[in-house]
């Protein structure tokens, strides 16, 4: 792990230029205020790095507005905030029209699609519950549970504060192989557009105790989609905006390009939709 | 007749002790099934979901429910709420294990598939944070 560890640090430090422009039917200001411009962490979620967009909106919007109601659209879609922004991006946005566009509601929330999101302690409560779910694929809770309540704290904050050191410090400890011995299973979650996340049972080795790649995880979780290798052809497998070797063992994906909530979240991509 | 009597005593925790050994051996390798096997679960258009109460909540009537596959963890609360009446303003919390609280969004057919076992799916559900 310890070779590899330039990957955690190009990864943790995966910017988004976004653009954020208000939502024009709820400008109560005389003028329309000027979008505000950000570089987002992908590893980061909305709610924890958008203090500055509700500022800054705040003045354009009636006075008496509760801005915890805050909300994103891109192109009229609903963006999850309990998702990695890196997720959110790889889903709906594109490299092709840079800066990202999105625009900010405080208005009508969209009670069906997004979860409320009161205060950054709802946003600490599902990352953990993400953490503690994925302790539970790879190691059966005993890493996560033989960590003290400090641990768990300084891992939030060290992706609160963007601290590299300070969240790996801890996260190495979920991520590390004791020995020889491999996760049980890998904590994936597969992500397609206007499609509900899929989530299976995988394990890094097969029974043989050969090293299982991207590709068979692929061929044995969504075999509607991919049975040959045409089929990897018109469809792309994106993480962290990259699209990697479908040769990669499964196990060292998950140690090294798994979102700080300890899952690898893929995103798949049809490129005929992509035309 | 004292040293009859602690030697016998011995002898019993001796025999307690083994017991013990043989049934973790004998565990043992059904775990291990359970654990390596590899088979995909059947998937399912309905799973059963066993819902139990912890600390405080009411107990359903019902336990056991099917649930269409596809439908969310925020549909169950949902469901759950309804059933034991809990208002609006007071919480309910969806364990899975004991350990985590799912995703709002999650299918149910991922926690089966995940977390299932026995052909069914165990979750607890309480008013205030049970785990974690």
């Amino acid at each position: 792990m310890a070779d590899d560890r330039e990957v955690l640090r190009i990864l943790w430090d995966g910017r988004i230029p976004v653009c954020f422009t208000l939502n024009a039917d709820e400008v109560v200001a005389l003028e329309e205020p000027e979008p505000f411009y950000l570089l987002l962490p992908r590893v980061s979620y909305l709610p924890v790095v958008t203090d500055k967009v509700t500022k800054h909106f705040q003045r354009a919007i009636k006075p008496d507005m509760n801005t915890s109601s805050i909300w994103f659209d891109f192109n009229g879609q609903p963006l999850k905030w309990h998702y990695p922004i890196g997720v959110l991006f790889d889903l709906y946005g594109s490299n092709k029209s840079l800066p990202w566009n999105i625009t900010v509601h405080f208005e009508d929330f969209p009670e069906d699609e997004v979860i409320r999101c009161e205060s950054k302690e709802v946003v600490e409560s599902y990352f953990m519950s993400a953490v503690k779910e994925a302790d539970s694929l790879k190691h059966k809770s005993q890493i996560i549970n033989s960590m003290q309540k400090k641990d768990h704290k300084q891992l939030w904050l060290g992706l609160n504060n963007d601290k590299f050191e300070q969240f790996w410090s801890v996260n190495k400890r979920l991520m590390e192989r004791s020995g020889d011995e491999l996760f049980k299973h890998i904590p994936f979650r597969i992500h397609q557009c206007d499609k509900l996340f899929m989530q299976k049972l995988a394990k890094p080795v097969n029974e043989a105790g050969e090293s299982l790649t991207l590709k068979h995880l692929m061929m044995e979780t969504l075999p509607t989609i991919f049975s040959n290798d045409e089929d990897f052809q018109s469809t792309r497998i994106v993480i962290h905006g990259i699209e990697p070797p479908l040769e990669t063992p499964l196990q060292w994906l998950s140690e090294h390009f798994s979102y700080p909530d300890n899952f690898l979240h893929l995103v798949l991509i049809n490129k005929e939709a992509e035309m | 007749m004292a040293e009859v009597r602690s030697d016998g005593n011995e002898s019993e925790k001796a025999t307690q002790n083994i017991e013990l050994v043989d049934k973790e051996q004998a565990q043992k390798p059904t775990d291990e099934k359970t654990n390596t096997s590899t088979t995909p679960k059947e998937t399912k258009t309905k799973i059963d979901v066993l819902l139990k109460a912890a600390g405080d909540a009411p107990i359903m009537k019902k336990k056991k429910w099917a649930v269409d596959a596809n439908k969310t963890v925020a549909y169950l609360v949902e469901f759950i709420r309804k059933y034991i009446k809990c208002a609006a303003s007071d919480s309910l919390f969806l364990y899975v294990n004991q350990c985590f609280v799912p995703y709002p969004d999650q299918p149910i057919q991922n926690l089966y598939e995940c977390f299932g076992a026995d052909g069914k799916l165990v979750l607890y559900y309480c008013k205030t944070q049970a785990w974690g």
